[in-house]
This record gives structure tokens, C-alpha cells and sequence, in this order.
């Protein structure tokens, strides 16, 4: 408990009140996937997980490297589930099909994010150059997923623009574009090696030389960009559920 | 149809709807009967000749006044007794004589017809009726009566008219019939009873295959008239439904917005068309199908309402069903 209060102390304010939020937004949707429908399921969980993603910001034991990677493997998780849940609502939309039970979804959840366990227990411990790899590969799924996230909720949308829940999709939508600009964000910091963790790495273990201070201004706004978009992520997650719950009672 | 008189009553009134024509004609004949059957429909009678169980002569008069005689009279008897809902059937007794004289009105040669009587010397034509040892039916009669003088060699047998019920012995009525401005007369004769011995309907005639003919034509007749009810009351039934769906779609439409009529279309395929609102089990399976879908796209209060109009309106369709 002091170990964790002491790493409350030491985490960055901004970073902590983000958390709680993602906190929030998870404890929200995982409530609205108890009482709904099905297809609620995959998405709610998906949000859900992204705060267990998330979480290790106030995780004590993070410096354990093979805990800090399984919360990258849960936030791709998340991102997958979430994608699945908005692939088959757009399903419904066109065929008005709705298959499959709740229990599958939290059981597959958990299988996935067991076999990441696994995946990582049978594996060498990862240095924090894979650290960051594994960051990398979160960032350009959720990138990617996102963009694909986007495109299915304006066809959602158009299939059902004039039912009452359709407003809750704009708010997904809006909710996908500042995760966009989120992930994107660090992608594009990770990318071009201007991270925090790359100038970590090569600080205690590399000849290389950053060229991050040639490209300060780009570097500032991709993490000011990087901040306060995860930070909204978070609160129109909350925001979108907390609107759905209101919608569908 | 003129009366003919009733001699002795072996059957009155009964029910022809319970009868079978070759049943009756078979009981007759083996009775060795000899008299008259009328058969009494509501726009037509038919007369059954018999003399010592032969079927002598068959006459079917509709209303209007027209006559079948023989094979064409003994199916339109058929059709009318296996079509009939109501008519009855009289069976009299009578002598030999007297029934040579109803086989004379009824297909006898006829020898006057309307002839009105003030145009004919009817003492000559009486003493040649005596003189030709006739033997027949001399009718008379006006608008509204009439009476009939039965003769055997040319002596006449006894009286019948008009509100009577059997033969009389005396001429008065006729006399005064006669005497009516306006008065017509018709004059039948036939071939003495030997003659009619040699006549038998039925040596020539199959009755049980007449009977059967009208028997499948009417079955015929009535499984048309099932069919062409079944294919009214289907396409009522589908109207009722298409009007039943429509009422459906629209409350759906209404509360969920366009997609609903999808997946009203998409619950409706499943259960196997339409058909399934008014259908205790499957209505069930559509209802829930469509709170499913309905669920993702609209509040707990408005699936709420909706599912209520839906259950009034199939319901409502139900009761009038």
C-alpha cells in the first residue's frame, strides 16, 4: 500500500487524473454491458479494458517488464474487441442478424488476454527496447483499428440516422477521432524515435544521438496533441456511455 | 302443375333430402305399386308414373311450364334430389284404371290442346269419345279451375277438380267449369292397360347411374363451390394480413425509425411469412424478435410502448379474424 501511495505521489498529475477518468469510463461501460444487449457486450468490454490498459500508469508492480507489456497486450485487446462489437452492430444494421451469447464474449476476452499471458511467461523477460516494441505495435493497431472504427460508425450511422439511439454514434465517432489523435500522436512521436522512451533508452545504453531538439515545435505539439486527446478520449468515453445509458433506459 | 287426385295415400310429405332416388323407385317397383309419386320442389314437380310396379311415365314441370319426360325427366329428378334442401314426396294408390288415365294426361297423345270449348261441339266430341272407346283424360278449365274427366273405352271413369281430393261420380263441377266464359279444353288419350303393361321405364333406363351421375355432378358442383369459398376466404385472409403488416411496420418505423421495417421484413422471413402474426406460437417468436432488435436502437420506456401497440393491433386483428 505505501509502495503505491509513494508511486501516486511520484506520477504525473495530469497522467493520474486520466487514469481515473479511463477508470471512470471503464466502470460505466462495463455496467452498461451487464444490463444490455449483446451486441453492447463487445464494445463496453473493449472500453472496459482500455482502462486496464491504461492502468499502469498506477500500477505498483509496472516495473516488472513483463507486467508493463501484458497492459499493452490488454490495450490491443481492447481495441480488437471494441472493433468486433462496432462489426457487429454494423452486422445488425444491414442484416438485422444478432447471434452469440454474452457469456462468449467475456469467456473469448479472457481467453485472448490469457494467451497474451501466456505468450508472455513462456517468453524472455522483455528488455525496454521490446517494451517499447510492444508499445509501437499497440499504438499502430489502435491507429489503424480506429480509422476502420471511424468508417463503421458514419455507415451505422447512415443505416440508422433517424432512430433515437443514432446521436449515441456521433458521440463514438467523436470518441474515435480524439483516440485517433491520441495514439496517432505517440505513433508518430515512436515513430520518428522522439518518445519519451527511445530519449530513455538511448540515455543510458546507446552511442545514438536524437534529433528530437532539431524538431522541438513538431515534438511539443504531438505531446500536447498526445495529452490532452487521450485525456478527452477518456471523458467522452464516460460522456458516450453515461449518453447511451440515458438513451436506452 | 295441374292436381291430380289422391286415391289412397301410402306416403305424405316426406322429406326428400333423407331419399335416394333409386331407393325409392326400387321399392316401388318391387312392391308391385300401381299409382302415382310426386316429388314437390320448391320450382318444379316431378310425377312417377307406376302400374303393377312398372315405371310408366315420367314428368318433370318446372313452374314456368316446362316439361321433360322420360330419361331427361327422371336425372333432372336426381339433380333436383340430391341438390334439394327441401320438397317432399307423395306416394297414392290407385286402381289400374285411373292410372292409365294419369299416363294419359301426363305423355298420353294429345288430341286437343286449349281448344276453347266454345268453338268445339262438345256433345259430338263427347259421343266420339264414347263411340271411339277412348281411353284418356279430358281436361277443362278456365284461368283458374279446372277439371278432369278420366275415361275407360269411352265410359267415363269418375270426376276430379280442382279442390278435390280423389275421383267423384258426379259431372257437376265440370258441367259448371264448362259453362265458365272463356273455358279451354284438352284432350289426352292413350292405349288401353294392356298397352301400359308393356311399358317399363326401368328396362330401359339405369336409375342407380342417373342417381350417381348427379350424385358426383353435385359433388362436383360442391367441391367448386368449396374451392372458389377457400380461394375467397384465402385471399380475404392474406388482404387481412398484408393490412395486418402494413399496421405493424408502421408502429415499428414509428418508434424505432426506417430500419425497423427490416427488421420487421427480416422477423417476418423467419417465421415463415406473414401468416405467423396470427399464429399463437409464432406471434410469440416474431414479438421477440423484434424487442431483440429494437433494444439496440431504442429506450427500455419506448420498447416498451411499441411492444403494447403491437400486441393491441395483433390482437385486434385476431378478434376480428
Amino acid at each position: 500500500m505505501e509502495q503505491f501511495i509513494e508511486l501516486l505521489t511520484q506520477i504525473d498529475k495530469f497522467e493520474l487524473i486520466r487514469v481515473i477518468f479511463w477508470g471512470l469510463a471503464g466502470a460505466v461501460s462495463f455496467y452498461f454491458s451487464i444490463g444490455n444487449a449483446r451486441i453492447w457486450t463487445s464494445i463496453s468490454i473493449g472500453f472496459f479494458l482500455i482502462f486496464l490498459g491504461q492502468a499502469y500508469a498506477i500500477n505498483p508492480w509496472v516495473h516488472y517488464y513483463k507486467l508493463s507489456a501484458f497492459h499493452n497486450i490488454v490495450g490491443t485487446v481492447a481495441i480488437v474487441v471494441i472493433t468486433h462489437g462496432f462489426l457487429e452492430y454494423y452486422v445488425f444494421c444491414r442484416t438485422f442478424e444478432i447471434s452469440g451469447k454474452k457469456v462468449a464474449v467475456y469467456f473469448f476476452s479472457l481467453l485472448i488476454l490469457a494467451s497474451g499471458g501466456i505468450f508472455l511467461f513462456i517468453n524472455p523477460t522483455p528488455s525496454p527496447n521490446t517494451i517499447r516494441n510492444f508499445k509501437i505495435v499497440e499504438n499502430s493497431i489502435w491507429v489503424f483499428l480506429s480509422i476502420m472504427n471511424l468508417e463503421l460508425i458514419r455507415k451505422i450511422y447512415t443505416a440508422i440516422k433517424d432512430s433515437p439511439i443514432s446521436r449515441a454514434f456521433i458521440a463514438f465517432g467523436i470518441v474515435f477521432f480524439l483516440i485517433f489523435l491520441w495514439r496517432g500522436s505517440e505513433l508518430y512521436l515512436q515513430i520518428f524515435q522522439w518518445d519519451r522512451d527511445w530519449q530513455d533508452i538511448i540515455a543510458v545504453s546507446s552511442d545514438e544521438v536524437s534529433d528530437i531538439d532539431k524538431f522541438a515545435g513538431r515534438v511539443n505539439f504531438a505531446m500536447l496533441v498526445n495529452k490532452y486527446a487521450g485525456f478527452l478520449s477518456s471523458l467522452s468515453v464516460g460522456g458516450t456511455f453515461i449518453y447511451l445509458y440515458r438513451l436506452l433506459r | 302443375m295441374f292436381l291430380l287426385p289422391k286415391g289412397n295415400p301410402l306416403f305424405e310429405n316426406l322429406a326428400v333430402g333423407m331419399l335416394k332416388l333409386p331407393g325409392v323407385i326400387s321399392k316401388l317397383s318391387t312392391g308391385s305399386f300401381t299409382g302415382y309419386a310426386s316429388f314437390v320442389f320448391q320450382a318444379s314437380t316431378v310425377i312417377l308414373v307406376f302400374k303393377a310396379g312398372k315405371l310408366v311415365s315420367v314428368m318433370f314441370e318446372e313452374k314456368n311450364g316446362n316439361r321433360q319426360t322420360g330419361f331427361e325427366a327422371l336425372s333432372a329428378l336426381s339433380y333436383q334430389m340430391v341438390g334439394a334442401s327441401s320438397g317432399f314426396l307423395n306416394v297414392y294408390k290407385l286402381s289400374k284404371d285411373l292410372t292409365m288415365c294419369i299416363h294419359a294426361l301426363l305423355q298420353g297423345e294429345i288430341l286437343y290442346k286449349a281448344q276453347e270449348l266454345k268453338l268445339i261441339d262438345i256433345k259430338a266430341l263427347l259421343e266420339k269419345i264414347g263411340s271411339d272407346r277412348m281411353n284418356g283424360c279430358l281436361r277443362i278449365y278456365t284461368d283458374d279451375r279446372s277439371a278432369m274427366i278420366f275415361y275407360k273405352d269411352g265410359a267415363p271413369l269418375g270426376f276430379f277438380h280442382d279442390g278435390s281430393q280423389d275421383i267423384e261420380t258426379t259431372s257437376n263441377e265440370s258441367q259448371k267449369i264448362a259453362g265458365l266464359p272463356g273455358a279451354k279444353i284438352d284432350l289426352f288419350s292413350t292405349q288401353g292397360v294392356e298397352h301400359l303393361m308393356e311399358l317399363d321405364l326401368l328396362e330401359v333406363v339405369n336409375v342407380q347411374n342417373i342417381w350417381e351421375t348427379a350424385v358426383a355432378h353435385q359433388q362436383s358442383e360442391f367441391n367448386k363451390i368449396n374451392k372458389a369459398r377457400e380461394e375467397r376466404q384465402k385471399e380475404n385472409f392474406a388482404g387481412k394480413l398484408a393490412v395486418l403488416e402494413e399496421q405493424v411496420k408502421t408502429i415499428v418505423v414509428e418508434t424505432v425509425g426506417k430500419v425497423g421495417c427490416g427488421i420487421v421484413d427480416k422477423e417476418l422471413t423467419d417465421q415463415g411469412g406473414n401468416a405467423c402474426l396470427l399464429d399463437e406460437t409464432n406471434v410469440v417468436k416474431f414479438l421477440a424478435g423484434i424487442e431483440r432488435s429494437a433494444k439496440l436502437l431504442i429506450s427500455a420506456t419506448s420498447l416498451k410502448v411499441m411492444m403494447e401497440l403491437l400486441s393491441k393491433a395483433i390482437t385486434g386483428a385476431k378478434s376480428e379474424h
